[in-house]
């Protein structure tokens, strides 16, 4: 990390989660405010600032509980936004 | 009652009409079971069909074997309380054992009051039935962490038992170990997912349809076999004219199955059915009257039967069609979209539901939907009215989770629930927050709005009539447990003087605080009297449980005085007391036969002694108050002791140093003394000089009664300090020694007159009787004779004789001296007579590293039988850490590293 954060900053928590399929838009509510984005390669990235590793853990567990096919987790740098 | 949907979480699900047969696993699974595999696991995500492949494996293992016994659990969120799942677990099994169903019991509200005791008890009842019996623990995904109860039961499953696990996600169960060792039988998503057969069966029965080879394959290719995207894809096109160009368009797309199925299944519903998915997706279980509370329908039990039969997201809970839930993958889906078409409204569906649940006297979801629709008043008012029945269930851990979801000024609002968590907090040990938890409550009942009218949130009743009590009496109970002795009687005191008269209850528990605050103190004449009121209080408020259970601390204060016969009195009336309530055994019965055991010995009455203690274990763990498990085993240590065998009283003090649990009584006894009392006997003056080092003691210490225990075995140390140096050749340390016992002297000089300022008798007798002993180990015997002299003439009516006895040789000699002067004849006599003949000889037990102590040899025997190791740690009462220590030393000293080895070498040595 290139700076300081200042206390309660919550940018080191943000994440990209890649998964098999086509997500409809109307699943950003139920996954917390996550941004849901559709690649041509027929995967889906949720991605956004997830509270803390318990608040990923849960989100984790609502993927799994859709059936959803989990390609990839990645914990984003706050200095390079997506 | 939650009778209907207590029942719905044993239901065994229906089979249904339209699954396709899955012989293969079927067959799988009881080939698993036929072969002695202790564990079924079948994980894999939601989806692929566990719940109705276990539900027809059931089916099938009850035609091919009647009488097999059949427990189904399925769980849910709440069942990480582990009393809640204790419940369920006991009344699935239960319900396999005696074929009865099994509802009725886990309404009873009073669960079982250990894991292990009532798991226990039905294992051995399993074990004895005559069948088999298979237990399916379903959506074990939903519990975070796998109870003490899953653990226990796997890790002592009769023969018999056969349990089957269904999840999404693995358990955190050692599954590696179990897979090594053959033991589990274990179906995952690629067994579970539908073959090409299966596919194309399934395919054309739901839909009605004859589907081409080709279609088939693409349908199974696009959803990988994954059962919950083919049985949307054949709803989809059950009505569909142009089938070809579906299957194309769904095969072409990379939606995500469940979204792309799921809307073509929802177009085709009428606007109203779309309306009442939506506005019933939150609910964990839907019944008719439910959903018409929640939707305003006046229909919804047949539009529940509707979407049944139309094989559509509904599974039945029960077989009369009452309750039923969505299937959880679709549930997911209704709720997504909900949240995202009409976010205002969930919260009002919340509501609806909340108030259903609650007019429904069913408590815990009236609680759970009215937290998720955010509206805490409401949630506050109803966890207040469920306190009582729940702590009566002890589901403290959903109660203690409800409210810390609660913000902070609403619990602070409400004094009832404000004092129930200063509780919670209490009991698990967090004390600031306990404080700020009654600051609160207190605050809060001083609050009146303009009128002078009270201005606080509560439901009233007895809870918030008794407050003004139970506020300084938990007040008292933080200071005692923070060892503040004196605001222990302050709020004590505040208590007794806002009890009101004639109101038992509360006047018995203040009373009864004031008192052990007193104990505490060393004040025992105010103390016993302090506390025998408490219980005569709690004996108008026909709390008989509280009279049993306050029975030891009675007897304990007067042993302290040295009324033992008083103390065996009090036991007895309250064993008879006991006995007269009859069956089920009361709390605490088995307590009151440990503190006969301990009278008893001291009368050197060893067998009765034992016997009481068999009788205290046989009555089981429920029939102990906790706070008391760990007395059973100093009982037996002072036992072993009295018998001479020093190394089994050590591994008991060892058991109960890990059962004891700081209670609200004051620790007069502390075990680690208890312990360095058997060093100091065992001749190990390094151990016991390092436990007096650790604890800071010395002679010249201000006394306080709390630490009486430690002062006198700091003496008893001294003693043996002067005795061992008597021994030794170096005059210089023989000099130095003199000042040695000088020192234990002069602080038994000091422990007597403060005992004696603090009538306490019994802590005098001992004194004495060290004094005489501290004497006679500098050859003083005339001046040895008269503190003796005092301790017989005090103790003999009350019946001691192991205060003498214990003591060995030197007090043997000192008896023969008093015998001479004609001191106490008779009871001297009778003294005598109870020295072991070993006590002749020198008791010096010099240890040899490669000689076998005398538990060790009989650890030994026991590892020369067939028994596992579990089964010898529980025949020597120790635990199994306790055993494997002896079992290494053994290996040690035998030079051996295995079982077999050591029991080669010890035949070979003549040892066996």
């Amino acid at each position: 990390m290139s700076e300081p954060h200042a206390p309660g900053s919550v940018s080191d928590n943000r994440y990209e989660i890649r998964i098999q399929g086509h997500l409809d838009v109307h699943w950003d509510d139920w996954f917390e405010g996550l941004t849901v984005t559709n690649y041509a390669d027929g995967t889906t990235t949720l991605s956004g600032v997830v509270i803390d590793q318990a608040g990923l853990h849960g989100l984790l567990g609502k993927i799994g509980g859709l059936g959803l096919t989990l390609i990839s987790v990645n914990a984003m740098n706050s200095d390079h936004p997506m | 009652m939650s009778t209907a949907v207590i029942a719905t979480k044993l239901f065994l699900p229906l089979t249904g009409q339209n699954a396709v047969s899955r012989m293969r696993l079927v067959k799988r699974l009881q080939d698993g079971v036929d072969s002695g595999h202790k564990l079924t696991l079948v994980s894999a995500p939601a989806g692929f069909g566990k719940t109705t492949l276990l539900s027809e494996w059931l089916a099938s293992a009850q035609r091919s074997e009647p009488g097999v016994g059949v427990a189904w659990l399925s769980l849910d969120e709440g069942d990480n309380d582990p009393s809640r799942f204790l419940t369920y677990l006991v009344a699935a099994l239960e319900g396999a054992v005696s074929q009865q169903r099994p509802a009725s019991l886990a309404d009873q509200g009073a669960p079982p009051m250990s894991v292990e005791a009532s798991v226990t008890a039905l294992l051995n009842v399993i074990a004895q039935a005559a069948h088999r019996v298979i237990l399916v623990l379903d959506d074990l995904q939903l519990i975070n962490v796998a109870p003490p109860a899953l653990t226990f039961l796997l890790d002592h499953l009769p023969s018999n038992l056969h349990v089957a696990i269904a999840s999404r996600s693995d358990p955190s169960l050692p599954l590696a170990r179990m897979r090594g060792r053959g033991e589990l039988t274990e179906l995952r998503a690629v067994d579970l997912r539908f073959t090409s057969e299966e596919a194309a069966a399934f395919l054309n029965q739901v839909s009605g349809l004859e589907l081409a080879e080709e279609d088939i394959a693409a349908l199974e290719t696009r959803t990988e076999g994954w059962i919950a995207g083919l049985q949307l894809a054949a709803l989809s096109m059950r009505d569909r004219s142009d089938i070809p160009g579906f299957i194309k368009a769904f095969t072409g797309s990379h939606r995500f199955v469940i979204d792309y199925l799921g809307e073509e299944v929802l177009q085709t519903q009428p606007d109203d059915i779309r309306t009442f998915l939506s506005q019933t997706a939150f609910l964990n279980h839907l019944s008719g009257p439910l959903c018409d509370a929640v939707t305003g329908r006046t229909d919804s039990a047949q539009v529940l039967e509707t979407l049944e039969r139309e094989n559509l997201f509904v599974v039945p809970l029960d077989d009369q069609r009452q309750w039923y839930r969505y299937h959880h993958l679709f549930a997911d889906v209704l709720r997504a979209r909900s949240l995202k078409n009409d976010p205002e409204r969930v919260p009002t569906l919340h509501r609806l539901a909340s108030g259903w649940h609650e007019h429904n006297d069913l408590p815990e979801d009236a609680v759970r939907h009215a937290l998720a629709a955010a509206d805490f008043e409401r949630a506050a008012g109803l966890i207040e009215r469920a306190v009582p029945v729940m702590r009566r269930r002890r589901q403290d851990t959903t109660l203690l989770a409800w409210l810390k979801l609660l913000p902070d000024e609403v619990a602070a609002g409400r004094p009832v629930l404000s004092v129930y968590y200063a509780w919670s907090m209490l009991v698990s040990g967090e004390l600031d927050a306990a404080e700020r938890r009654l600051d609160h409550a207190e605050r809060a009942l001083g609050l009146t709005d303009d009128g002078g009218e009270p201005a606080f949130e509560s439901e009233g009743g007895e809870e918030l009539r008794t407050l003004p009590v139970m506020i300084p009496v938990y007040r008292a109970s933080l200071a005692q447990a923070r060892g503040d002795v004196a605001g222990t009687a302050i709020h004590a005191r505040h208590a007794l003087e806002a009890a009101q008269p004639g109101d038992h209850f509360a006047h018995g528990a203040a009373a009864g605080f004031l008192g052990m605050a007193l104990w505490a103190s060393g004040e025992l004449e105010p103390a016993v009297r302090t506390f025998a009121d408490a219980r005569t209080s709690l004996g108008l408020a026909f709390n008989t449980a509280d009279v049993l259970g306050s029975t030891l601390v009675l007897a304990d204060m007067l042993i302290v005085q040295g009324r033992r016969r008083e103390a065996r009195r009090a036991y007895v009336q309250s064993l008879q007391l006991a006995t007269a309530q009859g069956e089920p055994v009361l709390q605490s019965t088995a307590d009151l036969h440990m503190g006969i055991s301990e009278l008893d010995r001291e009368q050197n009455e060893l067998e009765a002694a034992a016997e009481h203690l068999q009788t205290s274990k046989a009555l089981g763990e429920q029939a102990s108050l906790p706070e008391n498990r760990h007395r059973w085993f100093v009982a037996m240590s002072r036992i072993q002791e009295a018998e001479g065998d020093l190394d089994a009283a050590l591994d008991m003090l060892d058991e109960a140093e890990r059962l004891y649990l700081r209670g609200l009584l004051p620790e007069t006894r502390p075990i680690a003394a208890m312990k360095a009392r058997i060093w100091i006997k065992q001749g190990k003056l390094a151990e016991a000089h390092a436990w007096a080092d650790g604890q800071g003691l010395s002679a010249t210490d201000a006394l306080s009664y709390l630490r009486e225990f430690d002062h006198i075995t700091l003496a008893r140390l001294l003693i043996a300090q002067q005795r061992a140096s008597e021994h030794s050749a170096d005059q210089h340390r023989a000099e130095n020694a003199h000042l040695v016992v000088d020192e234990a002297l002069g602080l038994l000089e000091r422990l007597l007159d403060a005992a004696e300022a603090g009538t306490r008798t019994g802590s005098a007798n001992e004194i004495l009787a060290l004094k005489a002993l501290a004497h006679q180990a500098i050859g003083q015997t005339a001046l040895a004779l008269a503190p003796l002299a005092r301790a017989l003439a005090q103790s003999e009516p009350e019946g001691y004789v192991r205060l003498y006895s214990d003591e060995g040789v030197p007090m043997a000699a000192l008896l023969q001296e008093a015998a001479k002067q004609k001191i106490s004849p008779d009871y001297v006599r009778l003294l005598r007579s109870t020295f072991r003949p070993a006590e002749a000889t020198s008791p010096v037990p010099h240890a040899d590293m490669e000689a076998l102590s005398e538990r060790e040899l009989q650890v030994l025997t026991l590892l020369s039988t067939e028994l596992s190791g579990p089964q010898i740690a529980r025949e020597l009462f120790v635990s199994l850490n306790t055993l494997r220590s002896h079992t290494s030393h053994i290996f040690v000293k035998l030079a051996v590293n295995s079982r077999t080895a050591a029991i080669r070498r010890a035949r070979e040595q003549g040892l066996l």
